[in-house]
C-alpha cells in the first residue's frame, strides 16, 4: 500500500491517540468494578474502528501493530505483547469481516470486535500459562464485551457524526 | 472514499449481540456442567501413562490389562470398579476391593498400575486423603 | 425504545454471565506417581496447577534417585556399598543424615536409620520374609548400636560420609517426609493456593479446600486395615503435615504369629508397644525447619516407644524449642482406645462405627 503524506500523518496521529487512550483507561481500571482479570473498556478499539472505516484495513493493521509494540515497550513488559497482539489481531480481523456486512452498524462491528479481542487474550493466556484455567473467565469477559463494545461503538458513532462534514473523511 | 459506516443500531447488530451472548452462556453452561457433575470415570494408567478411560455410567463388563510383567482383570460396574484378579505377588490391588467415588484409586505397585476414579458428585463429608 | 430494550438485554446478560462464573481456584491438576515404593497422589489448584504438579513429581523423582536403597547408583546405595570408605554425598542426603542424627538423639535411639541390616534380615527389603535367629540378630544389632555413620567431612569442597563395614542405612522412615518439606517450597514458587499431597501415608494438607473447609484426612482403622473408608477418626487440617505409622501396613505371618515391619532397634524384633498406629501432625511452620521430615521420623519412633513414653515425649517442651515446630499426636492402642493430644482435640472426630473410646490428653 502506498501512503500519501496526509494518510501517513493521520496514521501517526491515530497511533499516538491509541497509546494515549490505552494509558488513560489504565488510570481508571474497570477491574475495580468487575473483579475479573482482563476486563477493560478497550478505548483503543475506537481508534481501530475509526482507522478501519476512514483509512482501510491495511492502515488499521499498521496502527494496531505500532500500538501493540510501542505499548508493551513503554510498559516495559514484553510479556504483555503476546496478549495485546493476539487480542488486537483477532479484534481487527473480526471487525474487517463484519464491516463488509452492509446491514451492520458501528455497534455490531464494535461488539463483535470486543468479543473477539477477549477470545484472543484468553488464547494468549492459554498459551503462556499452559493451563485451561483462564477459560473460566471467558463467559464473563464475553458478557462484559457486550457492554464495552456497545460503548466504544457509541463513541465511534459520535466521532463519525462529528467528522461527517470535514475533509478528513474525503480521502 | 470508503463507504461511510452506519451510525444507528440495526436489527443485524442484535444478531451479533445474540451470537456473543449465546457463546458466553454456552461456555458458562459447559463449565458449570463439567465442573460439578462430571460423570464418574475410571482412568487407568501404567507406569505413568494413561492407557484407558472407562465411563461408569453403566456397567462395562470386564477388561484385561498388561502392567509390566503382570496381567490384571478389572470389572467395571455401574458406579464402581474393582480389580477382579491379578497375578502380581502382593495381591494388594485385589484386596483393595471396589472403589466408588471420585478421587479413590486402586494401585498395583509391582505392576506400576493405577486405576483412579474421576468426576462423580462431590460429597463434602467425604475424606480427601487417607493416612496409613 | 429499541435502545432501551438493547441496554436491558445487555445488563441481563452481564449479570447472568457473572452468576455462572467459576473461580480460577477450581482449576486443578491431579497426578499419580509411583515412587519411593509407594503410590503418591498429587492434587494442586490454581492457574499454574499443571506446572506445579509436575514440578512436585520432578522433586520426588530427583530425591528417589539420590535416596533409594534399591537403585544401585544412588548416593545411599554407594554409601551402603562403600565398605568403610568415605563417600561424597549430595546436599539432600547430607541434610537428611544430620536430621536423622538429631532425631536419633532426641528419641533416645528409637529412630535409627542404621537399622537397615536388621530390617533386611527379616526380609522386608526384598519381600522374602523370614524370622531370623537370635544369634543373627545379636550380631546385626551390634552394627546398629555401634558407632553410627561418620561425617560430614569436607574434602575438596565435597561433603563426605562414611559407614563402618557391614553397616547400612535406610531412609524409608524419613525420605517421604523430607519430600513433603521440599514440595511445600515448590507449591510456594508456583503460587499454588491449595493442594492435597499424599505421599503414601505422608499427607500434606496445603491451604484449605476449594469450598473453604479444612481438608478432611481420615486415619485408617488399624483393626480394619483391608477395608476402604474404615477410619479410626477424621482430622480436619489446613496447612499441616500428618504422617501415620502402624504395624498393620506391612507384615507377614509365620507359625501363627504376626511380624510387622517397624523394627525396635533395642531388640531387633518388631516393636510390641501396645500401639497399633501413631499419627504425628505439625503445622507448615515459618519456612526453615523440616516439620514434614520430623513428623515422618517421629511417627515411627513414637510407635516403637509406646503410649507412655510417646506422651511424655510430646509433653517435653524442650523438644519443641530445639526443633522449632510443635507437634500433636493421635495414638490408636491395641486395646481399643484413641488418644488425641489437646492441640488436636477440636480438629479430630472419632468415627462412631469404629468402636474406639476417645481420650483427650492434656499437657
Amino acid at each position: 500500500m502506498k501512503l500519501t503524506t496526509k494518510q501517513l500523518t493521520l496514521c501517526a496521529l491515530l497511533t499516538a491517540m491509541a497509546l494515549a487512550l490505552s494509558y488513560l483507561e489504565n488510570l481508571f481500571p474497570l477491574t475495580l468494578a468487575i473483579p475479573v482479570p482482563g476486563v477493560k473498556l478497550g478505548l483503543a478499539n475506537i481508534v481501530t474502528i475509526f482507522a478501519l472505516y476512514a483509512l482501510g484495513p491495511g492502515e488499521a493493521l499498521l496502527i494496531l501493530l505500532a500500538r501493540c509494540f510501542l505499548g508493551s515497550l513503554f510498559a516495559g513488559n514484553m510479556n504483555a505483547l503476546i496478549f495485546s497482539l493476539l487480542g488486537g489481531l483477532s479484534a481487527l480481523g473480526t471487525m474487517v469481516l463484519l464491516s463488509r456486512r452492509r446491514g451492520l452498524s458501528l455497534y455490531g462491528v464494535s461488539i463483535g470486535g470486543a468479543a473477539a479481542h477477549n477470545c484472543g487474550q484468553i488464547a494468549a493466556a492459554l498459551l503462556t500459562l499452559g493451563s485451561t484455567a483462564p477459560l473460566y473467565y471467558l463467559p464473563v469477559l464475553l458478557a462484559v464485551s457486550l457492554l464495552t463494545g456497545g460503548l466504544t461503538g457509541l463513541a465511534a458513532a459520535c466521532l463519525f457524526r462529528g467528522l461527517r462534514h470535514t475533509d478528513l473523511m474525503k480521502g | 472514499m470508503r463507504p461511510s459506516p452506519r451510525l444507528r443500531p440495526t436489527v443485524w447488530d442484535g444478531l451479533v449481540v445474540l451470537c456473543v451472548a449465546a457463546l458466553a452462556l454456552g461456555l458458562a453452561f459447559f463449565q458449570w456442567r463439567g465442573g460439578t457433575s462430571q460423570a464418574l470415570t475410571a482412568v487407568v494408567s501404567v507406569d505413568g501413562t494413561e492407557i484407558d478411560r472407562v465411563s461408569l455410567d453403566r456397567a462395562a463388563g470386564e477388561k484385561t490389562y498388561r502392567a509390566g510383567d503382570y496381567t490384571l482383570t478389572v470389572e467395571y460396574a455401574a458406579g464402581s470398579a474393582r480389580v477382579l484378579s491379578s497375578n502380581c505377588p502382593t495381591q494388594d490391588c485385589v484386596h483393595t476391593g471396589s472403589v466408588t467415588r471420585g478421587g479413590q484409586s486402586v494401585v498395583c505397585l509391582p505392576g506400576r498400575f493405577i486405576l483412579r476414579l474421576e468426576g462423580g458428585t462431590p460429597d463434602p463429608d467425604a475424606v480427601d486423603a487417607v493416612l496409613g | 425504545m429499541k435502545r432501551l430494550t438493547v441496554s436491558v438485554l445487555l445488563l441481563a446478560l452481564l449479570l447472568s454471565g457473572c452468576g455462572a462464573q467459576m473461580s480460577p481456584d477450581e482449576a486443578q491438576e491431579s497426578i499419580q506417581v509411583i515412587a519411593m515404593d509407594t503410590a503418591m497422589l498429587i492434587t494442586t489448584y490454581g492457574e499454574r496447577s499443571p506446572a506445579a504438579a509436575y514440578a512436585c513429581e520432578d522433586t520426588i523423582r530427583d530425591l528417589e534417585k539420590q535416596l533409594s536403597r534399591t537403585l544401585e547408583d544412588s548416593d545411599v546405595s554407594r554409601l551402603n556399598a562403600s565398605g568403610g570408605e568415605p563417600v561424597e554425598v549430595g546436599e539432600d542426603l547430607g541434610v537428611l543424615l544430620e536430621l536423622a542424627r538429631y532425631y536419633h538423639g532426641s528419641t533416645g535411639g528409637a529412630f535409627n536409620i542404621a537399622i537397615a541390616p536388621v530390617v533386611s534380615a527379616w526380609g522386608f527389603t526384598e519381600d522374602s520374609f523370614r524370622v531370623p535367629s537370635q544369634a543373627e540378630l545379636d550380631g546385626l544389632l551390634e552394627l546398629v548400636q555401634g558407632p553410627s555413620y561418620i561425617g560430614p567431612r569436607s574434602s575438596g569442597g565435597a561433603i563426605c560420609y562414611s559407614l563402618a563395614p557391614g553397616q547400612a542405612i535406610d531412609l524409608g522412615g524419613i525420605a517421604k517426609g523430607y519430600a513433603a518439606d521440599k514440595i511445600v517450597k515448590v507449591l510456594q514458587e508456583h503460587d499454588v493456593p491449595r493442594a492435597n499431597i499424599n505421599l503414601g501415608g505422608n499427607v500434606l494438607a496445603y491451604g484449605d479446600r476449594p469450598d473453604g473447609a479444612p481438608w478432611r484426612v481420615g486415619i485408617q482403622d488399624p483393626a480394619r486395615a483391608d477395608e476402604q473408608n474404615a477410619f479410626a477418626g477424621v482430622l480436619e487440617l489446613t496447612d499441616s503435615f500428618a504422617v501415620t505409622s502402624g504395624g498393620y501396613q506391612r507384615y507377614f505371618e509365620e507359625g501363627g504369629k504376626r511380624y510387622h515391619h517397624i523394627i525396635d532397634p533395642a531388640t531387633g524384633y518388631p516393636a510390641d508397644s501396645g500401639l497399633s498406629s501413631v499419627t504425628v501432625v505439625a503445622g507448615l511452620g515459618e519456612g526453615g525447619g523440616f516439620p514434614g521430615t520430623m513428623c515422618d521420623a517421629y511417627s515411627t519412633a513414637l510407635f516403637i516407644m509406646g503410649e507412655e513414653q510417646a506422651l511424655d515425649f510430646w509433653r517435653d517442651e524442650t523438644q519443641w524449642e530445639e526443633q522449632g515446630c510443635p507437634f500433636e499426636l493421635v495414638l490408636v492402642t491395641e486395646d481399643g482406645r484413641v488418644m488425641v493430644t489437646e492441640g488436636l482435640a477440636d480438629r479430630f472426630t472419632l468415627e462412631e462405627t469404629s468402636g474406639y473410646t476417645l481420650e483427650v490428653v492434656s499437657r
